[in-house]
């Protein structure tokens, strides 16, 4: 079994602070888009050896006067992802900076060159953590999703590092090449003692081609509903599980409401508010996952970029069908997938309405089931 | 004092932030808030040789009993000391 893991309480008071006062709490740095893998559902997706993709990428003393830059504003967290962060051969320069202006550097990688002096120069000056995503249960789903055999390696240096002190969480991403293997990860998670974040909702890839509103290389809404709920039942304890079931049928039974609801704004997280992105060619955005608003901290000043991405983000508004609808404490819908979904922040996303009704109905069915053994036996 | 951890002090959002750096990230995951008495002292720890100079520092900058200021002192020494941070 598997607990929520929660923000620590300090992180969350910062970012509340910095919410009044306009302050950059937290930051992403795509150092690139460049992997050495070859995943179907990835955002970025740019083949290691793209030369033309390096030429673009941001110098090591930009990112570096960025990073001090956003440090001079209230940055303190800041998450090195990529691409791969790690095909980069200066990362350990930008990473040494970052950690010497007294920021917080956690690290999203795939895991896969974790090893020799990298996982060392790592244990000998560790991040706050590292995020890795383990995309399958055995060789065979890397060798179909990632277009690597990558599988064992990456499990052990996930140990190592586990091993040698540093925090380890794991990402996953279900999809359909590795839905299979969900019970598999999730018992090399236990064995290895390591929290897992899973997702089975997958963006469109609108980074990757901004017409491709609504599509993507990835399950059906029903599917990967199912998938959410195997990985609840995987999760949780059958009370927690039962709990979590009979919550969501009470927070939707509320008839919806005929009064017009007040539009809220736009963008209830953290995006553009304590939080920006910075893509791996200078752009500033909310959110990875968004297109717009943009900012470009090189062409004015990061201050400038920041207070310009600021206002743009609290124009975004919501979708009318979103605010009044009665699933909406259940629905995970963001600003980001209504406009990856739609090609607009003010229109509802069609694959997340039926998601929602998926994991509801098959949450409660999966809930039923159980209370039906439950009494047989 | 001897300051026995990797601590970067910053201003962030109006408060006083200890970040962990180095190796310290291992046993200290996490931030400090020091309150305006503790970033006070804090700067004075590393050239202070002991408790009654920095008694005497406060009593310096702020108005307040002798006896108060030894006792907030002590109480933040006993906290560091807890957390082999000196």
């Amino acid at each position: 079994m598997q607990r929520k893991q929660s923000e620590p309480f300090l992180s969350r008071y910062l970012h509340t602070k910095g919410r009044a006062k306009g302050l950059p709490i937290a930051g992403n740095f795509e150092l690139t888009a460049r992997c050495n893998f070859d995943c179907p559902m990835c955002y970025v997706h740019l083949k290691q050896e793209d030369v033309e993709a390096r030429g673009r990428e941001l110098t090591t003393e930009q990112w570096i006067g960025l990073a001090r830059e956003a440090r001079d504003a209230g940055m303190v967290f800041v998450l090195l992802t990529g691409g791969e962060p790690f095909v980069r051969k200066d990362f350990f320069e930008i990473y040494g900076a970052m950690k010497k202006m007294g920021l917080l550097v956690s690290i999203n990688s795939n895991g896969s060159m974790l090893t020799g002096e990298i996982r060392q120069k790592l244990i000998e000056d560790p991040p706050f953590r590292v995020n890795v995503s383990l995309y399958g249960g055995c060789p065979e789903t890397y060798r179909s999703m990632c277009g690597q055999d990558a599988f064992n390696r990456v499990v052990e240096n996930i140990r190592c590092l586990k091993e040698a002190g540093i925090d380890v969480r794991i990402n996953l991403s279900i999809t359909g090449y590795n839905r299979q293997d969900m019970e598999k990860i999730w018992q090399i998670s236990q064995e290895l003692g390591v929290h897992v974040k899973a997702a089975s909702y997958m963006f469109p890839s609108i980074r990757v081609n901004d017409e491709q509103f609504g599509q993507g290389d990835r399950l059906c809404p029903e599917d990967a509903a199912a998938c959410a709920v195997r990985w609840d039942r995987l999760r949780f304890a059958p009370e927690e599980f039962a709990a979590r079931a009979r919550a969501m049928q009470a927070l939707t039974a509320a008839e919806s409401s005929d009064c017009p609801t007040e539009l809220e704004s736009g963008v209830r997280c953290r995006a553009g508010s304590t939080s920006f992105w910075m893509t791996w060619d200078g752009r500033m955005l909310p959110c990875g996952m968004m297109t717009w608003p943009v900012t470009r901290p090189l062409d004015v000043s990061f201050g400038e970029a920041w207070k310009q991405l600021r206002q743009k983000t609290a124009e975004i508004k919501s979708a009318p069908g979103c605010v009044n609808c009665p699933k909406k404490d259940v629905c995970s819908v963001c600003a980001a997938s209504r406009v990856a979904e739609t090609g607009s922040f003010e229109q509802v996303p069609e694959y997340i309405c039926r998601y929602t009704d998926a994991l509801i109905e098959k949450t409660w069915a999966a809930y039923q089931e159980s209370e039906d053994e439950y009494h047989d036996h | 004092m001897i300051i026995k951890k990797d601590l970067i002090k910053r201003d962030i959002a109006g408060e006083t932030v200890l970040v962990p750096c180095g190796k310290t990230i291992y046993d200290s995951n996490g931030l400090f808030i020091l309150n305006e008495l503790g970033a006070f002292l804090w700067d004075l720890l590393p050239t202070a040789e002991g408790e009654a100079e920095l008694v005497s520092a406060v009593l310096a900058e702020y108005e307040v009993a002798e006896e108060t200021a030894r006792g907030d002192i002590g109480e933040f020494l006993d906290k560091l000391r807890e957390m082999d941070i000196i």
